[in-house]
């Protein structure tokens, strides 16, 4: 026995993990059998972990996206709204499950997938618009961003480059491994990524909380980051639960990100949360402290919130905040240069939805918010029915004119928001 | 607030058209009399879609319905999903072994069938309707699910699938082909 376990220990701590895991799956199996009878309940799906059990006889369930969308001209595109002055119409449909976007430097806009498992490329051909498949059979692409010239794309388990792909849209280069093994346990929850490119040229991503409410792991529930020349991975912020979305301030050049809030607490708490990375390493709070002031019911004992970096905003309870950008741009009037706009997917775990918006952050000198207010709204129809919404927000994307691209996922619609005086 | 749902826009007398090459297999109507081939009557439309749009896509494979998806556009899609929805399920003749019907309530509570296929497992939206499915089909689907290898939109099926034994799948799948749809 004991030389067994020097020899163990002596090769790699991950060679015992392998030995470990099978042998508990082999008494998981083999119960059942010993006594059928007092089987014990499988763990519930993902997304309803944590739900108590006078919440058993719960219909609240997420909503899944119309993987073969629905064409612009099927849906009520007049009853969007948006702030006098803008106008929002319909850039390009025909996009299974818009996700994240990102803006080459010679125009092109890519578009990602959660559940699908394409890449897509959006051109403007001979003042024709175009939609293309660029990359297919990927796992869980969600995460993609551009930098002089090259496309990274964040699967669920690794990062991949691509470089020069603008100039190879009809003939895509194979995707080149900046980082892999970033999912070993391939577990149904928050597996997706969201990746931008930091200030500092590094690749910023998420790993979620794998599942509703469960003590992560050193690299769940985390913000990372990869220097894609070396490989280098880093933990950059701690006890984010999932954060979909993030940018950086153009002044302060500090991350600024919005993260989901656990579920099955109640209609309104926790909230959601617009966070700021002051420092490398600082905690967020989850799993033990939610919305910075609210301790968890089970993981919060023996723990105080004035531990943890409470949110710089509450956003709401469930509007599940995803993609956020500050504006850059030069078409919007003056008083929204530097503002955030926010994706807000839409709550299912709510009796009463909300969410399914756009909503504007605006941020004094001292980058202290004093505004949180609709931006384009119209797609929840009825709170109390399910679906209540016939569109959801994902992300947003600057373009280089200074429009506003937001892309909804339920349709496989992206839309486009300008100015004019 | 006709436009809510999966059905919205889409044409369920061009589906009736297009759906003609489909029902040699799942039926009249989408009413299935062989028990390896699913009925699609009165399935969620957004089921439906999801389903078609993962066999173009090349996610879920089957040397039958592969080459049937494979030049289908997702107006077909849509349509196609807008037509069976709209069917009436013919009652099952499948007949459940008494001992099956009284042990599988608690299976589908034990794992979690019904936490996402609802209490009398009749699907809502992109989730299935599982009451009076064919036998052999639901069979296979779930052992598929077991070993990795059907496809699954989010892992929730492939997970809930592991706990599962043999004599498990066989009691559960006697039970659910023999329930009665609304």
């Amino acid at each position: 026995m004991l030389h067994v376990s020097i020899r163990c220990w002596a090769t790699a701590a991950l060679a015992c993990a392998v030995l470990i895991v099978p042998t508990a799956v082999l008494a998981q199996q083999a119960a059942p059998a010993a006594a059928p009878a007092a089987a014990p309940p499988s763990a519930p799906p993902a997304w309803q972990q944590g739900r108590a059990p006078e919440q058993g006889t719960s219909t609240l369930h997420p909503f899944a996206p119309q993987m073969t969308g629905r064409p612009a001209s099927e849906l009520p595109i007049d009853k969007l709204k948006v702030p006098a002055g803008f106008k929002v119409e319909v850039w390009a449909d025909g996009i299974a499950e818009a996700r994240s976007l990102a803006l080459g430097d010679k125009g092109t806009v890519f578009v990602s997938n959660r559940l699908a498992k394409n890449v897509y490329a959006v051109v403007d051909r001979g003042g024709k618009r175009e939609v293309k498949t660029i990359l297919k059979g990927l796992n869980a692409p969600n995460g993609i961003a551009f930098s002089k010239g090259t496309l990274y794309v964040a699967e669920r388990n690794r990062i991949t480059r691509y470089d020069g792909i603008e100039d190879k849209l009809d003939n895509p280069p194979e995707g080149k491994v900046v980082v892999d093994n970033l999912d070993p346990t391939n577990q149904p929850g928050h597996f997706w990524k969201f990746l931008a490119l930091g200030p500092d040229g590094k690749l910023y991503f998420n790993i979620g909380s794998p599942q509703n409410i469960t003590m992560p792991t050193y690299m769940q529930a985390a913000i990372m980051r990869v220097d894609p020349a070396s490989g280098v991975l880093e933990n950059y912020a701690q006890g984010v639960r999932n954060s979909v979305g993030f940018d950086w301030h153009p002044q302060t050049k500090q991350l600024w990100f919005t993260e989901h809030g656990r579920d099955w607490i109640s209609d309104d708490s926790p909230e959601d949360e617009l966070n700021v990375v002051k420092h490398q390493g600082e905690h967020f709070g989850f799993p033990y402290c939610h919305q910075g002031d609210m301790l968890d019911p089970e993981y919060g004992k023996n723990r105080s919130c004035a531990q943890f970096t409470p949110p710089v905003l509450k956003l709401g309870a469930h509007v599940a905040p995803l993609g956020m950008r500050f504006y850059t741009g030069n078409m919007f009037p003056a008083e929204y240069k530097n503002n955030i706009f926010m994706a807000r997917h839409g709550s299912w775990n709510r009796t009463i939805k909300q969410g399914y918006d756009v909503y504007r952050v605006v941020l004094d000198n001292q980058g202290k918010v004093v505004k949180y207010e609709p931006f384009l709204t119209g797609f929840l129809v009825d709170e109390k029915a399910d679906p209540p919404m016939w569109g959801r927000p994902v992300d947003v994307l600057v373009m280089k004119d200074g429009a506003l691209l937001v892309s909804d996922d339920y349709n496989g619609i992206v839309y486009r928001i300008s100015y004019k005086k | 607030m006709f436009w809510i749902g999966a059905a919205a826009g889409a044409d369920i007398e061009a589906g009736r058209q297009k759906a003609q090459v489909c029902v040699a297999c799942h039926g009249p109507s989408g009413n299935s009399t062989n028990p390896v081939m699913p009925s699609l009557a009165g399935q969620p439309a957004q089921f439906i879609s999801t389903e078609l749009f993962q066999f173009r896509e090349g996610n879920r494979r089957d040397p039958q319905m592969t080459p049937m998806a494979a030049n289908l556009s997702n107006a077909d899609m849509n349509d196609l999903a807008a037509y069976f929805s709209a069917q009436k399920p013919e009652p099952t003749t499948h007949k459940t072994d008494p001992a099956n019907a009284a042990a599988a309530p608690k299976l589908a509570q034990q794992f979690n069938c019904v936490q996402c296929h609802g209490p009398a497992l009749l699907g809502l939206q992109h989730i299935p309707r599982l009451a009076g499915q064919q036998y052999e089909y639901l069979k296979t689907q779930l052992r598929g699910f077991k070993a990795g290898t059907r496809a699954d939109l989010d892992g929730n099926m492939t997970s809930a699938a592991q706990a599962l034994t043999d004599k498990d799948i066989e009691v559960l799948v006697d039970y659910i082909a023999g329930l009665g749809t609304p």
